[in-house]
């Protein structure tokens, strides 16, 4: 399949309808019902384009300050968490590797509770936190990567193998800290169990452009990326310069990763699955695997959010569980699937 | 426990019918109430509460009430058992969750609870389409208050310590909601009934409250509520110099402290040999002595108008266990 190719078209389109209408169905539904109709009507009210549909206040003020920075919210986060598991497997050229297994939600969400328990929650009207979010999972995968790194060289197994003992040793560290916190135990928890709700436009304001601007340089990584795939030596030999792009890509993937827990707290399987099993449908060329990753880490979580939200509404499940138990099944099928190909290959 | 609440909620019903007919007259009563001011002279002369009215709540929030709330959404079931004895039950929207079921019709009403990361927030979309003009509430919850506020949704946060504070607290439930005749006549009635408790207890004794068991014991400090009502039925707890509201204690103090009456809520436990089997506990003089009394937590957790009736209950158990 060409990047160009007909099918791939197909898929991408089918891919961007998806997540169209994940994103409607997710506008429209919640403990609030809120037709698309009105939703567009009211949109073209707000942007001066048609007179104010005759709606309660009620249902103007949940559009616009619950609902829509919700599903916005969800878009970057599925996005940057989608991009980051893109970035770290093709690193490692490894299909186990997401931001969480490589230690840097958890560094980030242990950046965060660090500072709810020194008592900056408050810190710059709570972007504080998210700082330390963001700090904690950039300096754990360096961090990592210092371990894995032997003189010029980066081994790819020390490198997993490093991010899995220092997110325990994190989590230990987590559980210690935690014995220590009183009334702060809530807000800690958030950060272990995930999720999205009423985090406002701030949030969005705030890491949506760290993402977009994540995403642009992962882009920008695509050749590479692909080059690396056939193996270190031999990227190096097509004029990749293996150790800086080890760099770039551990940068970017700790940049995204950590503005999506900084704001979401831990949210698991999605920068695992969603690059896997697009790379099931479209193969492991970059240029065509990103943009379908980029499309399908949107729609997964704009639809395990709203799962969360509706499934027993008024009530939420934690949207990490959602993640978890949609993800885990799934991708242990499609697992078990490709090891009967290929042995029926065999 | 169960079925005392239909007894209960008669003399619930006797009270409210009592706070209705008086209504008309000057109450006599204290007038506990009066940390709020209120536009025009809401002193109580005219008989009708004035709007605006300012309080200041205990967030520490000055909050303005601009008109007579005609839709309240109350989140703790505290708060709504205290809109209802103040006759306003039909004028609640929403409550928090299935918890807020006292009196019956609380349950007919849409609960907003359940949200947030441990399902004890209130679901913000469900508070909005209900456009209460009054969200009545107790501590805790700063964030989501903070964004109920940001959505212009006139958040109130009264959170009683003690009995006096809880009586300080309809009283001013009663000025918020346009009720303060009424909260006068209640806390009035309140005030009767604590004092008369108060006179009947016989001599002070020594008591122990278990607030749960779960591998270890905890109860309740000084500064809590519960330990308030405790004094106020006639017992001194043996937690008194206890650091925290609610520390684990240790069965082998317990034994030491030797209280002469163990207290426990219906739900922590509920058989004299379901706590006597727990390791260590035979030696606690009270569980050997069968001086074990089981509470109804509601009467004594809720800071709410049926406190009086768990002060009754302690004063009861008290008194006419063992020995």
């Amino acid at each position: 399949m060409r990047p160009g190719g007909r099918r791939y078209r197909t898929v991408i389109a089918v891919l961007a309808a998806l997540l169209l209408a994940s994103v409607l169905i997710a506008i429209a539904a919640g403990s609030v019902q809120i037709s698309p109709g009105t939703t567009v009507r009211l949109v073209a009210w707000k942007l001066g384009l048609a007179e104010r549909p005759d709606v309660p206040v009620s249902t103007e003020v949940i559009l616009f300050q619950l609902r829509l920075p919700r599903v916005v919210l969800a878009v970057v986060v599925g996005l940057a968490l989608a991009i980051a598991g893109t970035l770290f497997q093709g690193l490692f050229r490894n299909p186990l590797a997401d931001p969480a297994i490589v230690g840097v939600s958890s560094g980030a969400a242990l950046g965060a509770i660090a500072v709810i328990i020194a008592g900056g929650g408050g810190l710059l009207g709570g972007l504080g936190v998210s700082l330390a979010a963001f700090v904690g999972g950039m300096v754990t995968a360096f961090f990592v990567y210092r371990i894995a790194r032997v003189g010029p060289a980066v081994n790819v197994a020390t490198l997993l193998l490093a991010g899995i003992a220092v997110a325990a040793v994190i989590s230990a560290v987590m559980s210690v800290v935690m014995s220590f916190a009183g009334e702060e135990i809530r807000s800690i928890y958030f950060w272990l169990l995930g999720g999205l709700s009423a985090r406002g436009w701030t949030a969005v304001e705030v890491v949506g452009p760290l993402i977009l601007l994540g995403t642009a340089g992962a882009v920008l990584l695509i050749r590479d990326l692909n080059l690396v795939s056939l193996g270190e030596e031999r990227a190096a030999q097509l004029g990749v310069d293996v150790d800086r792009f080890k760099w770039q890509a551990v940068a970017l993937g700790a940049l995204l990763a950590g503005a999506a827990v900084s704001v979401s707290g831990v949210i698991g399987f999605v920068g695992l699955m969603t690059p896997h099993v697009m790379r099931l449908i479209v193969g492991s060329d970059h240029r065509r695997l990103l943009p379908a990753v980029l499309l399908a880490g949107p729609t997964f979580l704009v639809l395990a959010d709203l799962v969360s939200r509706v499934a027993i509404a008024p009530q939420e499940l934690p949207l990490g569980a959602v993640t978890a138990l949609v993800g885990g099944p799934f991708f242990l099928f499609l697992l078990r699937r490709e090891r009967r190909r290929a042995s029926a290959r065999a | 426990m169960r079925t005392t609440r239909s007894t209960l909620g008669t003399a619930l019903l006797c009270l409210l019918l009592l706070a209705a007919a008086c209504g008309q007259d000057e109450p006599a009563a204290s007038t506990r109430g009066a940390t709020a001011s209120s536009g025009a002279g809401a002193t109580g002369t005219t008989g009708v509460a004035e709007f605006p009215v300012t309080v200041t709540d205990d967030d520490g929030f000055e909050v303005t009430i601009p008109e007579e709330p005609q839709r309240i959404v109350t989140f703790a079931p505290s708060m709504t058992e205290i809109v209802f004895a103040l006759g306003l039950g039909d004028r609640l929207v929403g409550v928090s969750g299935s918890f807020d079921d006292f009196p019956a019709q609380a349950q007919e009403i849409e609960q907003v609870g359940g949200a947030g990361e441990f399902g004890v927030d209130p679901n913000l979309e469900n508070v909005l389409a209900l456009e209460p003009d009054l969200f009545l509430t107790i501590a805790g919850g700063d964030p989501w208050k903070e964004q109920l506020r940001d959505l212009d949704i006139t958040v109130v946060t009264f959170n009683a310590t003690d009995f006096d504070d809880l009586l300080d607290d309809i009283g001013r439930v009663g000025v918020v909601t346009g009720a303060a005749e009424g909260a006068e006549v209640l806390v009035a009635e309140m005030v009767a009934q604590a004092d008369e408790i108060a006179a009947a207890v016989p001599a002070r004794t020594t008591c122990f409250f278990e607030v749960y068991f779960a591998h270890s014991l905890t109860t309740v400090g000084p500064n809590t509520f519960i330990y308030d009502l405790l004094e106020r039925a006639g017992c001194d707890p043996v937690t008194a110099d206890a650091a925290s509201d609610y520390p684990e204690w240790s069965v082998d103090e317990l034994v030491a402290d030797a209280p002469a009456v163990y207290l426990v809520t219906a739900e922590s436990a509920n058989s004299l040999e379901q706590i006597a089997r727990r390791p260590g506990f035979a030696g606690i003089e009270a569980v050997a002595n069968g001086n074990v009394v089981f509470l109804d937590s509601d009467l004594v957790t809720r800071p709410g108008p049926r406190v009086v009736q768990g002060l009754a209950m302690i004063s009861a158990a008290l008194f006419t266990t063992g020995d």
